[in-house]
């Protein structure tokens, strides 16, 4: 909200600078967001009247003007481009040595200097609008171009500051959406004079009511919907006189941020700003009947609103309507048919209290937020409807622009009651947890405009109109903390039991396996966790998928953020891409993140949040350095992530199974599988969906869930004792067809070795000359080792005499040496 | 025969010596000692001639040879040291890598500067006695808005757009929904001190607010429990997370399921309060979170009696805080994930 601080001390005095102004009513709720000082950078301009003016004889459109800005002595000469200025115009006149702000045509600001223009002199510019720093935004259309003419009876050799009100300073205040009551200069003003203890001045209301005539004569008021309406009053006005409003007010309604368009729009909007009165201007003789009604819309009734849209209407909606057909839509447009025009002679000015959350619905729904609808969803003081008719009445009066008729006419179906709230210091400083003296807790209220009847030891506190956030003594405890001041509340520690502050054992374990992954060389990557509804077809995923059913969220900001995860690879392979294309010759990154799998969709019970763990792996397997293998990361890099992780965490009895996961190739893939499930899978992204994904190398892929890491991962170690007498180690290597698995052959191994065999490694796989084609050489390591003995070369020899017959015998292998 | 002996003796003692200091290699001294003290050399010669000598001249003589012998041998041992010491130095001098190579390293990744800080953040509060809570990200309208006191149509629904799903299920916007889910679980007026860290959503993005971010929401219920204690927990909680210096200042605000409500500022710790300085743009102080003492319409809609139990809760941002404590200045940099940016982060 902004506010203008010469506005304000119309009505309290401000006798503080204005940062500690900011500070103290930052400090009290009312958050000072930025304080602009009004035509900053803007000196040496002054108001000049232009005595005459012809055109340049060199030039077909520069003019030549000899103005008068109450120099003295003979008009100065002046050249100006601009067409829209006539002999004896009022126009800003910057002199020789005047600053102008930066703008529009000027970004970085100008200091004025003396300028030849086609062999004639001008001492000066006239000036624009943007010229002078003014928002364009908030002008007339006739004043957005060219020099800007301000009315005849502007005096000259004034500074333009004063005459534009370019001497002000705005605060804009970010208003939490409590504090309805300060929505306005009154409301801040009031607040103000609470805090500094500086008397609240009242504007002027006095009504002439010089019409001569009851306005009940002339206007019908009924409420039919006292649900979304508790108050319509309404003042009329005769003669009116449709002309701009005066310079001051344009002034102050375009420091708030208001464009000024017409005395009655003005005034109504004026009354609004300083008063958080919102209100609405009709042309009383297009009103049939003239009445006004406050009912529910038809459903399907239609309005064409002030800005010429035609709007369709649904029963949640507040209309007014009048004998005939709909006349506006209550708190938050007016209608066409029914506006203020040049040519309106009788006007109903009208000034309701409307229900909040029915504006709030009926705004969002046709997108029509204004300063009126916005003050209405945060609740208008009910009582302010006659201050702010008279105040609109009496401003309108004073510029002769009107007559009033005598007397508000209203519907005013139930009166609103104040909040009454009984409490007691001790309740209120126990809540703030310090110790204000009851003294100053009733000087607290009374300064606010609260009620306060002491009963004994009780408080019955009753809040003013203007606070209707008031509703019980957690709000009381506020008002009376915040006035007391934060800074003086001393800090206090809780005084509790003694407790130890535990996270779950999930938790522990997604930190066991971020740690892990970290520790394995791959950064943390934090991806969104909706992804486009396209990824599942880069993914290959079937149509029959169950992936597919996933979440979707009705409002997304685009597309690329449209459904809830069901998978995290799309999340893995974009991160990887994003990386890959930006910079990085190699990825590894990983995440622990939640997958949503719906139980039925649409949503009808809370999903599936699942934990998963994703990795993606790419490009080179060390950082490029001289002593290191120029190598990239291939299948079994992933694997032995995998198998370290799962190491690591004490799983044991998984197996890994060739996968046929749509997106991973599948000759070099796998799924894991604990206790009969699949509980994830990894490999090589499928070439398809790795040119779906953009991405322009070999990329391999994790995706596991976390949870069935769980209870294997809180298991303590059981210690087993050290060997006491040494191993045996013997080697073999066998030749045997390309097709035959690592895995066979260990089995075969092990079945034969006998009791003694600890361990078996292959080490070394060879294809190439040396071995036929279609074959290949393993080499494996194996030890054997006793717990009571040494072992003598007999025995080892034997089994591995045994070993070697068998594996020759299973795969027709031949040994090597 | 004793005296000529004796001469020979003593000349062949100073030669050797003369030999012994002129040797430079370690082989040079083996031939020495093979020349002076091995079985063919000139000491056996001379001792093969003590036959001659008589039965009082032997021994004498034999004396004088075993001095010498035991002379040179010290000798001969002393410089084997040097000149192995020396031919040590000498192999270690020709063999020196080139220290200004690279070594091999471990790859180390690194944990995102969000889970650091969030981790952080755990910890402190841990160590105080809380304990960490979870709750659903798709999180039902009852328990995001309407159990903590925003019923639906509320103005302050403007502050968090939500990205909604049905009527009915939106990602939650807040991780204030874990505070009603925590009291309901609980026996009604059991006392409570958790946090609650998660990721939460609201529509909206740009370089200061991403759609997707991190909260960490804290409540503590219990008897008396006051807004001075909500200071003094969040005072130890600042100074453990940003330094013992940092001051805390409460400033009023609004929150429908807290009153009073307040947000927290911790005094700039980039610049002290000194000024000059575009983090807290020069104003001392920086907004860290929004907290306030638990409204008693939250506690009674979760079955609590607000007369006999009290309580604060707080919500932190957590890229906030890291965003301060690392110096990032564009939140969008959290979740592009740029290995580039997430390797700067221990």
């Amino acid at each position: 909200m902004l506010a203008s601080l010469e506005w304000l001390k119309q009505y309290v005095d401000i006798n503080i600078s204005t940062a500690e102004l900011c500070d103290k009513i930052t400090r009290v709720g009312l958050e000072v967001d930025t304080v602009e000082q009004l035509g900053k950078g803007l000196e040496g301009v002054v108001t000049g009247k232009v005595m005459e003016i012809s055109r340049h004889p060199n030039s077909d459109h520069l003019w030549v003007c000899m103005m008068d800005y109450g120099q003295g002595g003979d008009p100065v000469q002046i050249l100006t481009g601009a067409q829209n200025v006539r002999q004896f115009d009022i126009v800003p006149v910057a002199t020789v040595g005047a600053v102008l702000p930066p703008s529009g045509s000027n970004p970085e600001g100008m200091k004025l200097k003396k300028a030849k223009m086609r062999g004639l002199d001008s001492f000066g510019m006239l000036c624009s609008a943007d010229e002078l720093g003014i928002d364009s935004k908030l002008l007339l259309p006739e004043q957005r171009n060219g020099i800007f003419i301000l009315p005849p009876d502007t005096p000259i050799g004034v500074d333009i500051k004063t005459v534009l009100g370019l001497d002000d300073t705005v605060i804009d205040i970010d208003l939490t959406s409590n504090r309805a009551d300060c929505f306005s200069i009154l409301g801040l003003a009031r607040e103000i004079s609470a805090i500094t203890g500086c008397p609240l001045k009242m504007p002027a209301m006095e009504v002439a009511e010089a019409a001569g005539g009851k306005a009940s004569d002339y206007v019908h008021i009924k409420i039919d919907a006292p649900e979304l309406c508790s108050r319509f009053s309404t003042r009329v006005l005769k003669d009116i006189k449709i002309a701009p409003s005066p310079e001051w007010m344009q002034n102050r309604l375009r420091a708030c941020g208001v464009r000024p368009i017409s005395n009655v729009v003005d005034v109504t909007n004026y009354v609004m700003l300083e008063l958080g009165q919102p209100m609405h201007a009709y042309d009383a003789d297009k009103v049939a009947g003239r009445t006004l009604i406050v009912r529910r819309a038809e459903e399907g009734e239609k309005l064409i609103t002030l800005d010429d849209k035609e709007r369709i209407l649904n029963s949640s909606m507040i209309t007014i309507g009048d004998a005939e057909k709909a006349a506006g839509l209550g708190g938050v447009m007016g209608g066409l048919l029914t506006e203020v025009t040049g040519a309106t002679k009788n006007v109903i000015l009208e000034a309701a209290s409307f229900h909040g959350p029915s504006i709030r619905r009926t705004s969002r729904a046709l997108g029509l937020r204004s300063e009126a609808s916005g003050r209405f969803e945060r609740g208008v003081d009910t009582m302010l409807t006659h201050n702010a008719l008279n105040r609109a009445a009496h401003l309108l009066e004073q510029m002769g622009a009107c007559e009033t008729f005598r007397g508000i006419v209203e519907d005013y179906p139930e009166p609103v009651k104040p909040a009454v709230i009984t409490t007691t210091p001790e309740k209120i400083n126990g809540c703030i947890g310090c110790v204000i003296s009851r003294e100053e807790i009733v000087a607290i209220l009374q300064k606010l405009g609260f009620g306060v009847e002491e009963q004994g030891e009780e408080l019955v506190i009753t809040a003013p109109s203007w606070r209707r956030d008031i509703e019980c003594d957690a709000d009381i405890s506020e008002e009376v903390a915040r006035m007391h001041g934060y800074d003086y509340i001393e800090s206090h520690q809780p005084e509790l039991k003694i407790t130890q502050g535990s996270q779950s054992v999930l938790d522990d374990v997604k930190d066991a396996v971020q740690d892990y992954m970290a520790a394995a060389g791959l950064n943390e990557m934090m991806t969104y966790s909706f992804i486009k509804a396209t990824a599942f077809d880069k993914m290959l995923l079937p149509a029959d998928d169950s992936r597919r059913s996933c979440i979707e969220l009705l409002n997304p900001i685009t597309d690329a953020f449209s459904v809830m995860r069901t998978t995290m690879i799309p999340s893995a392979l974009q991160t990887a891409s994003f990386n890959l294309r930006n910079h990085n010759d190699s990825v590894a990154l990983f995440e622990v993140g939640r997958i949503f799998l719906p139980k039925a969709l649409p949503l009808t019970e809370d999903a599936e949040e699942r934990p998963m763990l994703t990795a993606v792996i790419s490009g080179r397997r060390e950082p490029l350095n001289w002593c290191a293998a120029k190598e990239n990361v291939d299948f079994y890099d992933m694997k032995g992530l995998v198998e370290g992780l799962l190491a690591a965490l004490q799983v044991q009895d998984y197996t890994l199974a060739r996968s046929a996961a749509s997106y991973l190739h599948p000759g070099k893939s796998c799924d894991i599988v604990l206790n009969g499930q699949v509980i994830g899978s990894f490999g090589e992204v499928h070439p398809t969906a790795q040119e779906n994904f953009e991405l322009d190398q070999t990329t391999y892929v994790l995706e596991m869930a976390v949870e069935p890491l769980v209870a294997s991962a809180a298991a303590v170690p059981k210690y087993q004792y050290l060997p006491k007498y040494p191993a045996m180690s013997r080697d073999i290597a066998v030749v045997v067809p390309l097709e035959v698995s690592n895995e066979e052959i260990e089995a075969v191994i092990r079945a034969n070795a006998g009791e003694l065999l600890r361990t078996v490694r292959v080490f070394d796989i060879y294809t190439g000359k040396q071995v036929a084609a279609g074959c290949k050489s393993m080499a494996f390591n194996l030890t054997y080792q006793a717990a009571d003995r040494t072992l003598t070369d007999a025995e080892v020899d034997a089994s591995m005499k045994q070993v070697i017959a068998q594996v020759a015998e299973a795969y027709k292998a031949k040994l090597r040496a | 025969m004793e005296a000529t002996m004796k001469e020979q003796l003593s000349a062949l003692k100073e030669q050797a010596l003369a030999e012994l200091a002129a040797v430079d290699s370690l082989e040079a001294l083996k031939n020495l000692r093979v020349k002076y003290l091995g079985k063919k050399g000139p000491m056996t010669e001379i001792l093969r001639g003590m036959g001659k000598l008589s039965a009082e001249e032997r021994p004498k003589i034999g004396q004088i040879v075993n001095e010498i012998k035991s002379v040179l041998e010290n000798e001969i041992n002393a410089r084997t040291k040097v000149l192995e010491k020396k031919a040590l130095s000498d192999k270690l001098a020709n063999e020196k890598v080139d220290i200004t190579l690279p070594g091999r390293q471990l790859k180390a990744g690194h944990l995102h500067p969000v889970t650091l800080t969030l981790r952080e953040i755990k910890k402190i509060f841990m160590r105080m006695g809380f304990d960490v809570c979870d709750g659903p990200e798709i999180e039902d309208v009852y328990h995001n808005f309407t159990a903590l006191n925003l019923p639906p149509d509320h103005p302050a629904l403007d502050m968090q757009d939500s990205f909604y799903i049905t009527e009915n299920y939106l990602l939650r916007t807040q991780t204030s929904g874990v505070q009603a889910r925590t009291l309901e679980s609980m026996e009604p007026n059991t006392p409570i001190r958790m946090i609650c860290p998660g990721t939460v959503y609201r529509c909206d993005y740009d370089a200061t607010h991403s759609p997707m971010f991190h909260q960490v929401e804290g409540l503590v219920v219990d008897k008396n429990i006051s807004l001075a204690d909500l200071k003094g927990t969040l005072e130890l909680f600042c100074k453990q997370m940003f330094g013992a210096d940092v001051k805390v200042r409460l400033r009023p605000s609004y929150f429908p399921f807290t009153e009073p409500s307040v947000e927290v500022d911790v005094s700039c710790p980039i610049c002290q309060g000194r000024g000059g300085c575009h983090v807290c743009k020069d104003s001392g102080w920086l907004e860290i979170l929004g907290a306030g003492v638990v409204h008693p319409n939250v506690l009674r809609m979760s079955g609590y009696d607000p007369d006999k139990m009290t309580g604060f809760a707080f919500g932190l941002g957590v890229e906030r805080i890291a965003m301060l404590k690392y110096g990032i200045d564009d939140l969008r940099l959290f979740f592009e994930n740029d290995q580039r940016f997430i390797g700067q982060f221990k």
